[in-house]
């Protein structure tokens, strides 16, 4: 019964956008791992990648080989598509949890029930985790099966590190909205703060190859820690992964603590 | 014996402008008490730091004998609450949403719930969304109700329920306090409650300013007293009596309004020969517009007196 606590309840919530963002996002993948042999036969997608020069940097396809699926996946959906898709999913969720409750006044009833506040901001928090876990695994699904009926090479373990990272930086931005909407009560400003931050975050990763200076400043941007070290090439990178998991942890206290202190909207 | 409600300087400002101010309650347990003010006098939000949803500027409260800061969650277990502006998660039915909140409060007596559910003729099947703000109000009642909680802080619960509902409220309330539990009651209607109350709060611009049996409430009253002497009185005489106000004497007829005991009035007028003694009571209401337009009321009785006076 998905009534049982607040955890479930909020994956009860959550069971629709889920299910449309899996299935979104794995149909995506499957597509392309199908389509795969007949883009590469049609195209020298390398060379075109040459061709286009640094522009191409901008969409991200930094350091894209697109003669191997695992290279064209890369380039055309883990640089930008993916990303952008988990982080709006997730953050979206995220910035709902509690300033939805506040906005919609349920956070009333629901506290005068034996819940602490910050039990319902984790138990929210943890049915997200699951949420992007579960949009994971579907997408590693329909990618492998896509590449078992294009009979190309897939290696599950690098597209499951890859998935990782993916997922990692999906709660780090939601953990952001999160916090922003546990601090502020409005939901709004923690979407946009947080599309803000995404879209900065990136452009500076995609642009700190061709643009001097940003260099400096792109351990600042979380896309960095996500694809920076390549794991569909090289496996989990653990360094990043600990700070992207860093990330997520911190403005998770920083939500709870938050939302602790306020003076809950009417 | 521990109040069921107590509050210590209890204030709340949001900013600038107050919520309440330096209040001082005590409910005791097994009765109904009526939280009385007009709109914006603070009931909601004394109720919501009851509840620790807000947090007092100074002061402190305690609910049950415990901390509402400290011991959230005990009290939680032993109390529920109907909010004011009452919403419920709007995807879910009835039922639905009094399983999962019966599930977060642990355990809950199904039997009483579905009882409940039959006295107040709800709907369970219902999603929450599709159903009138009467009938939302029922689901918040039978949430409230079903834990059986030693205390029940209700804030503005009787808006918008039919009669007939309102009376199987009525009767729960009552069925609560008998058994030994507590009712907290908020209002801007004295007509609603004023039969239901053992005891009301008054509450006006963030100041509690009584609290007050309806009895007390009632001898406390502002009568209006008309006396018909024979022969000269001296008005003098009637001046500067303790509870005494509007005092006119014209025509060997003396009309005032009294606070509280007539006795002093009455001792006064022995000294003369009394024909006849007329006492308006006034409606409770006009008793809660006096605490309330510190103005008001004294305004309609000096009109009333004006108007007398020029017939
Ligand atoms: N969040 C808030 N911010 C600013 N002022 C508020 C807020 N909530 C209530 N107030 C003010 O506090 C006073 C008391 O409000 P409230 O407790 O809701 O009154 P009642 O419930 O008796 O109608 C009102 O003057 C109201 O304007
Ligand atoms: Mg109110």
């Amino acid at each position: 019964m998905l009534l049982r606590n607040v955890f479930t309840k909020t994956v009860r919530d959550l069971r629709w956008p889920t299910f449309w963002v899996s299935l979104g996002c794995g149909v995506m993948t499957a597509y392309f791992a199908i389509l795969f042999p007949t883009y590469s036969k049609l195209f020298d997608l390398n060379a075109m990648l040459e061709k286009m020069g640094p522009a191409v940097k901008l969409l991200g396809a930094s350091l894209g080989d697109a003669s191997t699926l695992i290279g064209f996946l890369h380039i055309e959906l883990f640089s930008m598509i993916l990303p952008a898709a988990m982080v709006a999913f997730a953050a979206g969720m995220a910035s709902g949890f509690t300033a939805g409750e506040e906005s919609r006044g349920t956070i009333d009833v629901l506290l005068s029930y034996p819940v602490s506040r910050s039990r319902v901001v984790l138990e929210k928090w943890l049915a997200i985790v699951l949420a992007c876990i579960v949009a994971a695994v579907v997408l590693w699904a329909f990618a492998l099966t896509g590449a078992a009926i294009s009979a190309s090479a897939l290696p599950p373990d690098r597209l499951g590190a890859a998935l990782v990272m993916l997922v990692l930086l999906g709660l780090a931005f939601a953990d952001i909205a999160l916090a922003i909407s546990a601090f502020s009560g409005n939901r709004g400003a923690a979407i946009g703060v947080t599309v803000a931050l995404m879209v900065a975050m990136y452009l500076i990763d995609a642009l700190s190859s061709i643009v001097d200076g940003l260099g400096t400043i792109r351990p600042l941007s979380l896309f960095r820690y996500y694809m920076g070290g390549d794991p569909l090439r090289n496996g989990l990178n653990l360094g990043d992964a600990a700070v992207l998991a860093a990330v997520v942890a911190v403005f998770l206290a920083i939500a709870v603590v938050a939302f602790e202190r306020r003076d809950l909207a009417a | 014996m521990t109040a069921a409600i107590e509050t210590r300087n209890l204030t709340k400002r949001y900013g600038h402008s107050r919520g309440i101010i330096e209040v001082d309650l005590v409910v005791e347990t097994g009765q109904i008490f009526g939280f009385l003010g007009p709109n914006g006098a603070g009931k909601s939000t004394l109720i919501r730091l009851l509840l620790d949803l807000i947090r007092p500027t100074s002061g402190g409260a305690s609910v049950l004998g415990l901390d509402v800061r400290r011991d959230r969650l005990a009290i939680d277990r032993r109390t529920s609450y109907v909010p004011g502006e009452l919403s419920l998660y709007s995807d879910l039915t009835g039922r639905q949403l009094l399983t999962y909140l019966g599930n977060l409060q642990g355990q809950v007596d199904a039997a009483y719930r579905e009882s409940l559910i039959e006295r107040l003729e709800l709907d369970p099947t219902k999603r929450i969304k599709s159903l009138s703000r009467g009938n939302k109000q029922k689901v918040g009642l039978v949430a409230a109700f079903m834990i059986r909680p030693e205390l029940l802080i209700l804030d503005e619960a009787t808006a918008g329920l039919d009669p007939f509902i309102q009376l199987e409220f009525e009767h729960l309330c009552e069925e609560a306090r008998d058994e030994g539990r507590t009712v907290f009651i908020s209002s801007h209607q004295l007509p609603e409650v004023e039969h239901l109350c053992d005891r009301v709060g008054i509450i006006r611009e963030g100041r509690l300013l009584a609290v007050e049996t309806i009895a007390g409430l009632k001898e406390r009253a502002l009568r209006r007293i008309e006396i018909d002497f024979i022969g000269a009185v001296d008005a003098e005489a009637f001046a500067n009596l303790p509870g005494v106000s509007d005092l006119i004497v014209r025509d060997g007829t003396l009309r005032c309004t009294v606070m509280g005991s007539v006795d002093a009035l009455i001792k006064a007028a022995a000294h003369f020969e009394v024909r006849n003694i007329r006492s308006v009571d006034t409606s409770l209401e006009e008793i809660f517009m006096a605490y309330y337009g510190s103005g008001e009321a004294a305004d309609k009785s000096a009109a009333g007196e004006a108007s007398h006076a020029a017939a």
